[in-house]
């Protein structure tokens, strides 16, 4: 089947029920996309499809049909980083940094949305996404901080 | 806000349209109804109603799906702080499709613990349709009612239940969640017959 | 530059682990008591001008032995060699380097002598340093016990001065300018009229120098890097999905494995039929191995499936079935038999509490898993004359002796290549995972076999926090706590490790009493008996180990003392708190969170105080009774560290200190049934999310003399903290772990 990942296409000899984060990580090896958990319960295979944050590990290869994926690494690279992973360096919000593809693709998508969100807003969006190392409160800020940027472009 | 409202139209366009005929509508002949059949018809819908596997996402004004029912330990509100919002269906803050996404075929759910998914957009029931924690004369009042109903008569209420594939879910949950009891066709069966018998709700 | 000359350079190498004595004026010497392990693998070229500053042509490597489990270990081990190195951080790179007796861990050994941390007196010294001894004998070069700052400081400083001044010598070679005019500045030498000499330019010359020796450390108010705030390394590569950990390990020819192992932990397989699973796509090959059943396959997910398509003969273990069984144990153990120490017994208890009014309770603290959210892999590969190994782990010479003796082959022959590590939380202390992944690779000779578990099999297969009980005794007089009386039962975590590493410890367990012993308190009557429960499920070292259950148990009943005293929480711990840095830690916290000031009805404020690791760490939540359930609004922590060396990294670990702690007691645990764990994934050990984080405030005091590390301090008071506050709240006390069973939280 043909998936479209960050811009390029490819073609991808897998069974339909292969969830899109292995064909991802061992097909195609973008490994940007974290395994943590394979049932929803941690968002660090968080991807967007058609601009959605979705969890990689729950939609299927064939669910995703044409529609276009973006990872991490289509979302910002170190040297043309998004507004959401400017905000992260700035407030070193990472520690073992294994969730934060996630955290960061469901920022990115949350502010498409709504730019100027609350504390609540953010509480309501970002906990789906585990974080063990417990950097919540820099991801709250950076969220505002990234918030801010986008409003301002 | 723009976007909310497209992407609220799209989840209306998709929803309730994929399935196909999965259940006979065969109402039973009046003379053969009573009111006590009625009843005790009514008696299995609620047990259907009240069931974890409908009335979780059946909360009335809140926007907070509930994890409750044999698999989920202690009756909480969705883990994860979740909210579907005014659309119901999540975009507002995280859409339910992140997690229960939108399958493009049949799906057996059989993962444990993962999020369910069906051929259509997963999202919670209006909000009249308020069973979470109701009792069967509050449901009965509810459902049998036009203005709260979504404007259903009998066999419009058996037709939502025949073509919703979001409520096909109840009787095959998968993962080792406990399935809504009776059966489709027998819950489809026995909402023919509370509509046969003039849809009689306890104390009426 | 030949082999010839590598090995001929070898004897002018500075292979210095161990400082001979903090002599005066900052001047440090060194002995050569270990071999430098970088000359192995020199290339053409590369200079090493001490085993953690590696140069050449294309740049500066800077050798940081400590694993990074997202405590910023690498960065901080960077910036004290930089800090007298005269590099930025923009222009070096940073290496873990080879497992190698040089790379000894000698702060390890404070937490292991029997000695107060309050205590610096000589004896207590000399002890350590006994220690220390044995530590560098064993070789352990080891991630944890919040000691790589603390065991880092003079070490890598030094190594940095070290090499500055031999690129310095090597310039005044080269020159004729003498040393002493020469400065250095961003990876240059600096000649008086202010031209450069890029070290790498020099790195070849300054080979050719014996090193010197004698160096000056730099005075604090020098420094340009540390207690400023620094941009830590890998921030940029995890903020864009760039940075590689163990799991996204990449080779060619590489196959994916998984394993199943017995769900009873450490079992041995009876039988199994992968009749099945043989057949599935992907799938190349099913290997038994020691306690379970690899398979191999091209894909994870492949891997996974056809796992799961396997049917198991599992072997039941020895230790209870149910919890119940666990329990019992523990509360057998209170007995004068099972007395491993009694590191505390001030005043005369027993006399005290005979006429007095005595409070009494139980507390618990279940099993709890790490968790961290990359599951634990390896990939390993077995050649004829080689093994190498990927992984992230926080022991890698316990690895590379592991795997020489599975593979039969010598230890230098074993290649440890130590990865960036997606949380740990102890759970790397472990290494299972690799003796795993190296019995199938045994089996695959010359391919690289990566082993992935799965959530499920990374939850079942944790060895967790040890399950731990305290029962205690206590009395008030005046408005003051007058005994205190705890015992603490446990079984041995630091046997359960060792052990599975063929090292049987000798003598007490120190984290039986960890957290609980060596408090600051001044009570007229004080008790604290460890005892040792029989071995029952596997444990293992979880963030702040003893003192994660003790630090709950000590301050959870002495909440209750005070409470019963009428006496202030806050006021009675500072009244019976002797040592002043700790005095200072509860001073910052009652100011920072308005302590005293009254609360609208339904809030309450808790404070709780443990010295962990050589950390004195105070705590206050406020937190919310809603009706709907508790909810966690703000933490305010003071912890004194002796030094800060990057106040935002120092921020960014305090806070996640607090959430573990916060998060874990709120609710998780592992519970046996049938001999199994029964939480298999995040929805049944959840710990704390994003919506149930409060605000917390951290203030890091610096007025000790011994710099500490701060991993593990914040960890220790954040349940009793949360207990009394709910307490205050709610009046309802909370002695087991997790509170969730007594109480909602929002």
């Amino acid at each position: 089947m043909k998936l479209t990942v960050n811009g390029q296409d490819h073609e991808v000899d897998v069974e339909d029920d292969m969830p899109l984060l292995w064909v991802l990580r061992d097909e195609l090896k973008i490994s940007g996309v974290k395994y943590g958990c394979g049932i929803a319960q941690c968002g660090a295979c968080t991807v967007h499809i058609d601009g959605q944050a979705v969890r990689s590990c729950q939609i299927t290869a064939s669910d995703v049909g044409s529609a276009p994926i973006t990872t991490i690494e289509g979302l910002g690279t170190p040297e043309a980083q998004h507004a959401v992973q400017e905000a992260w360096i700035q407030h070193q919000v990472a520690q073992c940094g294994y969730c934060q593809s996630g955290q960061i693709m469901q920022a990115a998508s949350f502010l498409e949305i709504n730019d100027d969100p609350t504390d609540d807003d953010i509480d309501r969006v970002m906990s789906g996404n585990l974080c063990r190392c417990g950097t919540y409160p820099r991801i709250r800020e950076a969220i505002k901080t990234a918030a801010r940027t986008l409003r301002e472009v | 806000m723009r976007e909310l409202v497209f992407l609220m139209a799209m989840a209306v366009a998709n929803t309730g349209l994929a399935a196909g005929e999965t259940v006979a509508i065969k109402p039973p002949l009046p003379e053969t109804v009573s009111r006590e059949d009625g009843l005790g018809a009514w008696a299995r819908i609620y047990e259907v109603t009240s069931h974890p596997r409908c009335a979780n996402c059946h909360v009335g004004a809140s926007d907070r799906p509930m994890w409750s029912g044999p698999s989920y330990g202690k009756t909480r509100p969705h883990g994860m702080n979740i909210s579907a919002g005014e659309s119901r269906i999540g975009v507002e803050f995280i859409p339910c499709a992140t997690c229960h996404v939108t399958a493009s075929g049949p799906v057996d759910n059989a993962t444990p613990h993962a999020a369910p998914k069906v051929t259509a957009d997963w999202q919670l029931a209006p909000v009249e349709a308020d069973w979470f924690g109701k009792s069967s004369r509050e449901i009965c009042i509810q459902l049998r009612d036009p203005g709260r109903n979504g404007g259903r008569d009998m066999i419009d209420l058996a037709s939502h239940l025949d073509h919703d594939v979001i409520l096909h879910w109840a009787w095959s949950p998968g993962g080792g969640r406990e399935p809504a009891p009776y059966s489709l066709q027998e819950h489809v069966n026995d909402i023919l017959i509370w509509g046969v018998a003039g849809f009689p709700c306890g104390e009426d | 530059m030949s082999r010839i000359g590598t090995i001929a350079r070898r004897s002018f190498m500075i292979g210095s682990a161990a400082i001979l004595g903090g002599v005066a004026f900052g001047y440090y010497m060194y002995r050569k008591p270990v071999a430098n392990p970088l000359l192995d693998d020199l290339a053409e070229g590369q200079a090493v001008l001490t085993e953690y500053v590696r140069i050449d042509a294309q740049g500066i490597t800077l050798i940081t032995p400590r694993t990074d489990l997202g405590q910023g270990a690498y960065s901080v081990q960077a910036a004290l060699i930089a800090e007298e190195l005269d590099v930025r951080l923009d222009q070096i790179k940073v290496d873990p380097g080879p497992p190698s007796p040089a790379y000894y861990n000698t702060a390890l050994a404070d937490e292991a002598a029997p000695f107060m941390p309050t205590d610096e007196g000589f004896v207590a010294e000399s002890a350590r340093g006994v220690m220390d001894a044995l530590m560098k004998f064993l070789g352990l070069q080891i991630t944890g016990g919040s000691t790589t700052v603390p065991d880092s400081f003079e070490k890598l400083r030094i190594a940095g001065a070290v090499a500055r001044e031999t690129l310095k010598l090597a310039a005044s070679e080269r020159t004729g300018v003498p040393v002493a005019k020469l400065t250095t500045s961003d990876a240059a030498v600096v000649l008086p009229d202010g031209k450069t000499l890029a070290y790498t330019d020099l790195a070849e010359d300054a080979a050719g120098l014996d090193p010197v020796a004698d160096v000056q450390l730099r005075a604090p108010s020098e420094w340009r890097l540390i207690g400023k705030p620094m941009l830590r390394l890998d921030v940029v590569a995890k903020s864009t999905g760039t940075q590689t950990y163990g799991i996204d390990l990449d080779l060619p020819d590489m196959v994916h494995a998984t394993v199943k192992m017995n769900p009873h932990q450490l079992g041995s397989l009876d039988g199994f039929d992968a009749s099945q699973a043989e057949t599935m796509r992907g799938v190349k090959r099913i290997i038994p191995i020691s306690g379970g059943v690899a398979v191999v396959a091209d894909n994870t997910w492949r891997a996974f499936q056809a796992a799961e398509a396997i049917s198991f003969d599992w072997a039941k273990t020895d230790y209870p079935d149910e919890m119940d069984g666990h329990w019992q144990a523990l509360s057998d153990a209170f007995s004068p038999d099972a007395k491993d120490a009694m590191p505390r017994d001030d005043g005369d208890v027993d006399a005290a509490l005979a006429g007095a009014d005595v409070l009494s309770a139980e507390y618990r603290a279940p099993y709890v898993a790490h968790a961290p959210l990359e599951p634990l892999t390896a990939v390993v590969k077995v050649s004829a004359t080689r093994v190498d190994v990927w992984t992230a782990t926080q022991i890698p010479r316990f690895v590379q002796s592991n795997v020489a003796r599975l593979t039969g082959q010598d230890d230098q022959d074993v290649h440890v290549h130590v990865l960036m590590a997606g949380g740990s939380f102890g759970h790397r202390l472990e290494d299972e995972v690799v003796k795993q992944a190296t019995e199938i690779a045994i089996e695959m000779p010359g391919i690289p076999v990566k082993l992935t578990y799965s959530r499920e099999e990374d939850m079942i297969h944790d060895f967790p926090r040890q399950i731990a009980m305290s029962r205690m005794r206590g009395a008030v007089r005046d408005g003051r706590v007058e005994s205190y009386d705890i015992g603490i039962a446990m079984p041995s975590v630091v046997a359960s490790q060792m052990g599975r590493q063929g090292i049987s410890p000798p003598g007490p367990d120190a984290m039986i009493a960890a957290g609980a012993w060596e408090q600051p308190y001044r009570i007229p009557n004080y008790r604290m008996t460890a005892y040792r429960a029989r071995v029952l499920a596997p444990i293992s070292s979880w963030r702040s180990v003893g003192a994660s259950s003790n630090g709950f148990f000590h301050d959870g009943f002495l909440d209750e003392l005070i409470h019963a005293a009428g006496a202030d929480p806050l006021e009675e711990r500072l009244r019976l708190i002797w040592h002043d840095p700790s005095r200072k830690v509860l001073k910052a916290v009652a100011e920072m969170s308005n302590w005293g000031a009254p609360l609208p009805k339904g809030k309450g404020r808790g404070v709780a105080f443990c010295l962990s690791f050589g950390v004195p760490c105070a705590e206050v939540v406020e937190v919310t009774d809603t009706g709907a359930g508790i909810s966690i609004d703000k933490v305010f922590v003071a912890a004194e560290v002796g030094r800060v060396i990057d106040p935002v990294n120092f921020d960014n670990l305090v806070k996640g200190g607090v959430v573990w702690g916060l998060g874990h007691a709120m609710n998780c645990e592992i519970t046996y049934v049938g001999g199994q764990a029964e939480q298999t994934n995040y929805h049944a050990h959840e710990g704390m999310r994003m919506y149930q984080c409060p605000e917390i405030t951290v203030r890091g005091l610096e007025n000790a003399d011994k710099i500490r590390g701060i991993g593990e301090p914040p960890v220790p008071p954040a349940a009793p903290a949360l207990a009394n506050a709910i307490f205050a709240a709610t009046g309802q006390r909370l002695r087991e772990m997790p509170f969730n069973k007594f109480v909602d939280f929002l």
